[in-house]
């Protein structure tokens, strides 16, 4: 049985008239098991593979040996499909024409997709939003499937108006998380994001088709690891209170504000998906009135809800003091994740302003990445960062863009800008 | 019955939730306006373990599923903050009432600097006043000291058992009956002072201390004893109030030697006591004494996070008065607003019992008709 744990770090201390509170909410889950295998629910797998034209022969071979290393990893059991897009969908396995449209892992299904996935070929353009839907119509096509996850592998960018892919996207939404991964440097990272995000996925480059095999093995496993087939993040504050934000900041930062479902006036639930043994950290920023000195509230109950349980729970607090020496602190999560965010979001807003040929806006943004990351010591970043620009001074920020950038590392530099480091506690 | 049909303070004229204790507009207690119908008292703070009823004839109303949030009136949630508003719930500890009587009642709060209430107090009294027996006990623990709020309330509680039982009336001559009163006391002080020394760390550079002080009423007569700067006060209506019990404090030493008493309670050592209970006590046997109830008015005992804002018996009664209030739970519980109103330094205790006939004549009567 998962059993989850949370830790609050902030400074609950305000000053006269203070009305900010601002807390990292740390959410641990151990015991986690297996995905599928508890009492909860069967778990589902899709694979959706690229089919379009422009993967070469060298990508598709490498694409049919990563969805057999993807199959190899999807417990027995476990529901799953596999699909092929193109400029449609179209289910590759199980070969069925009507009904469930996913069959139970087993030697010969599994067997059976994959010589379904050898006989994959390539061919005309690119629709995600079809290939979106067919996988929502195969998850509801077997009730019994309650953790829902596909992992989507493409190489080029959508021939699709972007509204169109939207709206999939919206129909996918609490229905399937998706990891999504580009291989090759043709596909668009802002795209593509557009579906990690929403689908509570990771976005990643594969930069070389052999690298394939291994991401994707490495992905079925952690999706089949994630034994709690789905939590929200339930956070309530006092009545007159504004929730100012709620961001996931750690593995990777992601702004949860605006996905907020009303649980009542005071309450309000954030997906945060299936949950392995693993720990993430959530940012809570909450404006109160301000109270008298001397006076104690509780800011925000912030939960971890399964099943429409609490498993966990951490109060963020506000005192308020006229004591300077406490009030003046800044907790050292807090600044470390205000740090990791603004690094996440100068990395992509750079790389933006670089992509349109404004250098000056992306000089700036992105000296200021050096400068955050460095701060924040998040050595990757840097290291990403160092490939786009050559850095003068990592204390001021002062930067020069590269005038050649190998292209891949530029698209890595993007996908993985909302990953954070931890800061030790 | 109409209180329950009420929807109009009686003081303000102002519309009330019925079931309120206290009116919105005014802050008049409504609870228990008509005597005859005594209203189940909610205690909010007696969800915990700290808030014994000390009567066992007392009424109790049926433990409420949910606390009431003070703030707000919402729903206090089982992590102590109020499900609605946010504010913090006092702990059990931190506030709590006793009503061991409806003539006889107490309010320890934490008061609004310190950040933990190391007062205490325990109370018992018979039903009713008329010849009945009230006990009051306050103990005021060292902030300097280590777990001085447990030890505070294990001391009170530990002295109120002796002193429960009606005093022994030695040989019946006054002389006689004071020897014996005061050997009840003394043994009260050395009840409670036991239970400092059980609730302290021996190896503690700092063992848990309190002041004490305890005040029985019984037939007309208050006996009363104390160590440290805890106080019993006697607050006719009509006439001079008196302190009855003397502190041992460096202030008073500076009394004593003739220093005016506002002036020895502002110098900066005024509040350093020279008795207390616990390990490291010079001296446990408390100064002992006894007065008459004269006429009707409040036998108060009290901490000095009241005393502090009102030292002098004249102040305290005008505090009373200024408050408008006749029962004892709401007159305790008034005080000890005001005090922390003045800053609230420190912990505050009050405990109040209706002495004199005035109340029998005016209330206690109707309930028997």
């Amino acid at each position: 049985m998962a059993e989850f744990a949370a830790a609050v770090y902030q400074n609950e201390f305000l000053p006269v008239g203070g009305t900010d509170v601002s807390a990292i909410v740390s959410v641990t889950c151990t015991g986690a098991g297996t995905a599928g295998q508890g009492s909860g629910g069967d778990a589902g797998e899709i694979i959706v593979i690229d089919t379009s034209g422009s993967m070469g022969t060298t990508a598709m071979d490498a694409a049919r040996r990563a969805a057999q290393a993807a199959l190899g990893q999807i417990v027995d059991g476990t529901y799953f499909a596999v699909v092929s897009g193109n400029g449609a969908a179209f289910l590759a396995y199980p070969h069925v024409q009507s009904g469930p449209g996913m069959v139970r892992m087993d030697a010969r299904t599994r067997a059976e997709a994959g010589r379904a996935v050898a006989a994959l070929t390539s061919g005309g353009g690119t629709a995600m939003a079809t290939w979106l839907d067919l996988t929502g119509v195969l998850f509801r096509s077997v009730p019994e499937v309650v953790q829902r996850h596909a992992i989507l592998l493409t190489d080029g960018a959508n021939n699709e108006a972007t509204h169109v892919l939207d709206a999939a996207v919206r129909r996918a939404e609490g229905l399937f998380q998706c990891d999504c991964r580009g291989v090759g440097v043709d596909w668009k990272v802002s795209e593509v994001r557009r579906i990690a995000q929403p689908l509570l996925g990771t976005i990643g480059i594969i930069p070389t088709p052999e690298a394939m095999e291994a991401e994707f093995a490495a992905m079925m496993q952690a999706s089949m690891s994630r034994g709690v087939p789905d939590a929200q993040l339930r956070v309530w504050a006092p009545l007159g209170a504004q929730v100012l934000f709620v961001r996931q900041v750690s593995p990777t930062v992601e702004d949860l504000t605006a996905r907020r479902t009303s649980v009542n006036d005071l309450t309000g639930d954030y997906p945060t998906g299936a949950w392995a043994d693993e720990s993430r950290d959530y940012h809570v920023s909450v404006r109160l009135a301000a109270k008298d000195i001397g006076q104690e509230q509780l800011a925000a109950r912030v939960q971890l809800v399964v099943g429409g349980q609490a498993a966990a729970q951490g109060l963020v607090k506000a005192t308020w003091s006229d004591d300077h020496s406490l009030t003046a602190r800044i907790d050292q999560q807090v600044a470390h994740y205000t740090g990791q965010a603004e690094l996440a979001e100068v990395i992509q807003e750079g790389l933006a302003a670089k992509a349109v040929g404004d250098e000056e806006t992306a000089t700036t943004k992105l000296g200021r990445a050096v400068q955050l990351a460095a701060e924040t010591g998040n050595e990757e970043a840097t290291s990403r960062l160092r490939k786009v620009v050559d850095i003068d001074d990592e204390e001021t920020g002062t930067v020069r863009l590269k005038r050649s950038v190998d292209k891949a590392a530029e698209m890595e530099l993007d996908t993985a800008s909302t990953k954070t480091t931890r800061v030790r506690r | 019955m109409s209180t329950d049909t009420a929807t109009a303070c009686p003081t303000c004229g102002a519309a009330v939730t019925p079931g309120a204790r206290f009116c919105e507009g005014c802050g008049a207690p409504l609870a228990g306006t008509d005597p005859s119908a005594p209203v189940p008292r909610h205690e909010p703070d007696e969800a915990g373990p700290i808030s014994r009823p000390t009567n066992r004839q007392r009424v109790t109303a049926p433990e409420p599923a949910v606390r009431p949030c003070a703030a707000c009136g919402g729903e206090v949630g089982p992590d102590l903050y109020c499900t609605t508003c946010g504010t913090k719930a006092p702990s059990p500890r931190d506030h709590y009432r006793e009503s061991p009587a409806p003539w006889v009642a107490g309010v320890c709060d934490r008061g609004v600097r310190h950040t933990r209430n190391e007062d205490a107090m325990a109370l018992f009294a018979d039903p009713t006043p008329d010849g009945g027996r009230a006990v009051l006990v306050v103990c005021d623990g060292v902030s300097s000291s280590a777990d001085s709020d447990t030890a505070s309330l294990a001391a009170a509680r530990a002295a109120l058992e002796v002193l429960v039982p009606p005093l022994p009336r030695g040989l019946g001559t006054a002389d006689s009956e004071d020897a014996a009163a005061a050997a009840v006391l003394s043994r009260a002080a050395a009840a409670a002072n036991a239970a400092v020394i059980a609730n302290s760390d021996p190896s503690s550079d700092n063992p848990a201390s309190c002041t004490w002080v305890a005040a029985v009423l019984e037939g007309g007569t208050v006996r009363y004893a104390g160590l440290g700067d805890s106080r019993a006060y006697l607050l006719p209506d009509d006439g001079p109030g008196v302190q009855l019990t003397v502190d041992d404090s460096l202030a008073q030493e500076l009394v004593d030697a003739g220093t005016p008493r506002t002036d020895a309670e502002r110098s900066p050592t005024a509040h350093t006591i020279v008795r207390w209970l616990g390990l490291d006590a010079p001296d446990v046997r408390p100064r002992v004494g006894s007065a008459r109830v004269e006429g009707p008015g409040w036998l108060l005992v009290c901490s000095d996070g009241l005393w502090n804002y009102a030292s002098e018996p004249q102040a305290l009664r005008a505090q009373v008065d200024a408050a408008g209030v006749t029962d004892p739970e709401g007159l305790a519980l008034a005080l000890v607003e005001w005090a922390c109103a003045q800053g609230g330094r420190d912990n505050v205790t009050v405990a109040l019992a209706r002495v004199g006939s005035q109340w029998a004549d005016s209330e206690v009567r109707e309930d028997h008709g």
